[in-house]
């Protein structure tokens, strides 16, 4: 089975965020990176269905240089090779731009299955993957929490709110967003980092993908700002029978029915 | 212990701060001339190869666990790369900038007295104020570059010996519940086995206090049996409004908060776009078991000097680390049965310049000159090893740190009764009263709970704006670890904690913690020690610091400890 896993690097959870100059981003030089955690989790999915059916893994992520460290990384924990597709921006808003550029990358590829985070910790659109679905003309599911093969059909396990579940059965090639936490992701030992070292990496540009992204990257980001914190704290008089009383009404009225 | 995986190379690194990628660096520019010299006929033998080069760290990248305050003397990095400081080109390291003149305070709790002429060693005219951090993952990328491999997250757990030497190293074990139990993604350590193994760790190297636990005596250069001191430095990265203070300028301070019988000092640097480096150094050998670096660090801030730079700033990064101070005489074996000490390790610092990157960055230089000798002819025994130490006796390092050899010694007691055989030793080249000031580890100074009655200090209510407590410096020390794993931090006996130490010292492991791991919380009878491993910033205070000597620091789960951007 032939699996492509998609990438992307994104500033690392604790990381100090503080506004660019042009408050369109945050400063890079605060940052370190990580690969998206839901990425991970499709990663260690895509190793663990090669260890079980043979075939290939290949990543792609789209950036500047940087990503090389997460593409390696993969590499390292098992990924056979890379495709690096170098733009100077990873963060643009248009996910069409970004689908396209992988979509355009991989076509001549005809990878049986295409997994994908289900979304990025950093814009968190979860829009990537479904496009690239689009794009590449394959049926697509979400969100998804356990994957099983059978011959060339996939039937996977998708979350759906409060609790409940839903199987959905698709033919292959087929593209799923993964859901974290449906595996334990391993980690890179020390030989397969030494080896990474030696594994392709494809470097290719938007240019050399040709004109079927151009125009594209509709989309401008105009300003980005650090929300206002607001804090309200209101005591409840009485008994603490009462009070509790009063608590409780509180919670069924105000929070429960709020949107989450 | 299960059957580890080996993993040969003929250069093993432990570290990746600037010492252990000097080394590495080093090394891979005397094997590409080696080899071009062999091309072009002008020598005759083997090629060598830089993927014969290894290095481990524990940081989840090269420079996660670098802090400094840090204004570096250039000499060194201008040995190794010439080009470090030519405009704005590929070489160019990340300099935040020249310095642009000193200031030297001796501070009150309200007052200050500025210093109108400087001690020569407080001219920083030339140097650099750099992010030790930064200065790091640059150099780390041209290692890796040059062909040496850079194994980031990590740590070398256990030295390995055969026949009596060092041969490696066991790295950590990864996916170790908290119980020792295996997860489903157990990933063993592996033996990582090498001709030569560079300790390369930082101050307090866990691998080398092994090491040096197995040391008999005489193997103890003659002269040089003072043991190691320490201090800890506690650092703030601030954003202030730009054009308060002129980027460049470069503020030390003696005295307030600490007490006059104390080792120590602050320090606030100012760099481009308003960024200020501010932080104190307490020396690890102090008397009062109350006594709170970081609390002490948080009373400094408030001092008008300090305030009236900061004040309506922004706290950006927060992380600590102990510092080597004992200087010369306190150096071990640099080079010891396969293996060679560099940097913080060995203790390579300038305790009266406040200085120590210079010297981690050339004592790796050293060692590579070294084990290229030892690469070329093929013989790392030990005798060919120990031409380390000549080549640092040999050296500017020696020439700079003998003149000072017996500085912190006279200023363990503070700046009052120091500054005495300070000028002393500066009018004598160093010697002072006596050629070799004796000193004690820095534990063996704290004074019991009854000695220390009196000059209680109240306690400091952190206001959020200038002040902060140390849960939420360590959130700014961006600090994760994998939470079911076991404690990195080993008590050999947690009844002494709760009971003759609670007595006796009051737990000052809860006060020396710079990270909040150290708790004691009401158990069913009595008051009992409890940990937060996942909070360790790494600085080692604890192992240094504890009366008793009873807290071992291991590394943590190899890429687990703080992220220390731009610190």
């Amino acid at each position: 089975m032939k699996i492509l896993v998609c990438l992307k690097q994104v500033s690392a959870k604790e990381s100090t965020l503080r506004l660019s100059e042009d408050s369109l981003h945050v400063r890079e030089s605060d940052l370190s990176f990580e690969i998206n955690e839901p990425d991970t989790f499709a990663l260690e999915e895509a190793l663990r269905l090669k260890e079980q059916l043979g075939g290939e893994v290949v990543v792609v992520s789209l950036g500047p240089a940087r990503i090389q460290t997460s593409i390696r990384e993969a590499l390292a924990k098992g990924a056979d090779r890379g495709i690096h597709i170098e733009t100077e921006n990873a963060e643009s808003v248009d996910r069409t731009w970004a689908a396209g550029l992988i979509a355009a990358a991989v076509r001549e590829e005809k990878f049986d299955l295409v997994l994908t985070g289900l979304q990025s910790d950093d814009l968190g659109t979860g829009q990537t993957g479904v496009i690239l679905a689009e794009f590449l003309g394959l049926p697509h599911a979400t969100i998804i929490m356990e994957i099983q093969i059978e011959e060339s059909r996939i039937k996977a396990k998708r979350e759906l709110e409060g609790g409940w579940f839903e199987w959905v059965e698709m033919p292959l090639p087929a593209l799923l967003t993964i859901q974290s936490g449906l595996n334990k992701p391993r980690y890179a030992s020390l030989l397969g980092i030494k080896k990474a070292k030696s594994k392709e990496m494809r470097r290719v540009t938007p240019v050399e993908l040709g004109a079927e992204v151009s125009g594209t990257n509709a989309l401008r980001l105009r300003k980005i700002y650090v929300p206002v914190k607001s804090k309200n704290t209101e005591f409840l008089d009485g008994t603490p029978k009462e009070a509790a009383a009063k608590l409780v009404e509180r919670i069924r009225r105000e929070i429960v029915s709020s949107p989450s | 212990m299960a059957e580890r995986e080996r993993f040969d190379t003929t250069v093993l690194i432990v570290g990746a701060g600037p010492a252990g990628l000097a080394t590495a660096l080093r090394l891979t520019q005397l094997i590409h001339q080696h080899n071009s010299e062999i091309d072009h006929g002008s020598r005759q033998g083997r090629k060598l190869s830089t993927e014969e080069i290894c290095i481990l760290e524990k940081g989840r990248e090269i420079g996660s666990h670098l802090l400094s305050g840090a204004v570096m003397d250039p000499r060194a990095l201008r040995e190794l790369l010439p080009e470090f400081d030519s405009v704005e080109g590929p070489e160019s390291a990340p300099i935040a900038c020249p310095v642009a003149r000193d200031e030297v305070y001796y501070l009150t709790e309200r007052g200050q007295w500025k210093l109108p002429i400087l001690p020569p060693f407080f001219h920083n005219s030339g140097n650099k104020i750099v992010s030790l951090n930064r200065l790091g993952r640059w150099l780390g990328e041209k290692v890796e570059q040059s062909g040496a491999t850079v194994f980031a997250g990590f740590a070398g757990r256990e030295l390995v010996y055969e026949e009596g030497r060092v041969t490696g190293v066991l790295t950590d074990d990864k996916g170790v519940d908290r119980a020792g139990n295996h997860k489903s993604n157990f990933e063993p350590g592996y033996h990582v086995r090498a001709r030569i193994t560079v300790l390369a760790e930082g101050s307090r190297g866990s691998l080398a206090k092994q090491l040096l636990a197995n040391t008999p005596p005489s193997r103890i250069p003659p002269g040089r049996s003072n043991p190691q001191t320490y201090a800890v430095g506690v650092k703030e990265l601030w954003e202030i409004p730009s054009g308060r203070i002129e980027p460049g300028t470069v503020i030390h301070s003696a005295g307030w908060p600490l007490r006059s019988d104390q080792f120590g000092g602050g320090w606030l640097y100012a760099m481009p776009e308003g960024m200020i480096s501010v932080g104190l150094v307490s020396g690890l050998d102090y008397r009062d078991p109350r006594f709170d670096p970081h609390t002490a660090f948080q009373r400094y801030k408030t001092h008008p000097l300090i305030r009236r730079i900061l004040e309506g700033g922004k706290l950006v990064k927060y992380g600590a680390k102990s510092i080597p101070e004992g200087g010369w005489y306190s150096l071990p074996p640099l080079s010891l049965s396969g293996t060679l000490l560099v940097g913080d390790t060995a203790g390579f610092l300038n305790s009266q310049r406040l200085k120590g990157i210079h010297l981690a960055i050339k004592s790796g230089m050293l060692a590579a000159e070294t084990i290229y000798q030892a690469m070329a002819a093929d013989d790392f025994s030990d005798e060919r090893m120990s031409e380390y130490a000549l080549r640092v006796e040999n050296s500017w390092i020696r020439e700079e740190l003998w003149p000072v050899r017996n500085f912190h010694q006279a200023m363990q007691n503070g700046l009052l009764r120091g500054g005495v055989h300070v000028a002393l030793q500066l009018l004598t080249g160093g010697r002072g009263l006596y050629a070799r000031y004796p000193s004690r580890p820095g534990n063996e100074h704290m004074a019991k709970l009854l000695q220390e009655a009196e000059n209680i200090q109240p306690p400091l209510v952190p206001d959020g704006k200038l002040t902060f407590s140390k849960t939420t410096d360590v959130f700014h020390s961006a600090t994760r670890h994998e939470e079911n794993q076991p404690s990195h931090l080993l008590i050999a006996d947690t009844n002494i904690c709760n009971t003759r130490c609670t007595v006796e010292y009051g737990n000052p492991c809860q006060n020396f913690c710079p990270a909040a791991v150290y708790e004691m919380v009401e158990g069913k009878q009595r008051r009992e020690i409890h940990l937060n491993p996942s909070n360790c910033v790494h600085c080692k205070t604890c192992d240094i610091m504890d009366p008793y000597q009873i807290i071992t620091w291991v590394p943590p789960e190899g890429g687990g400890g703080p992220s220390y951007e731009n610190l």
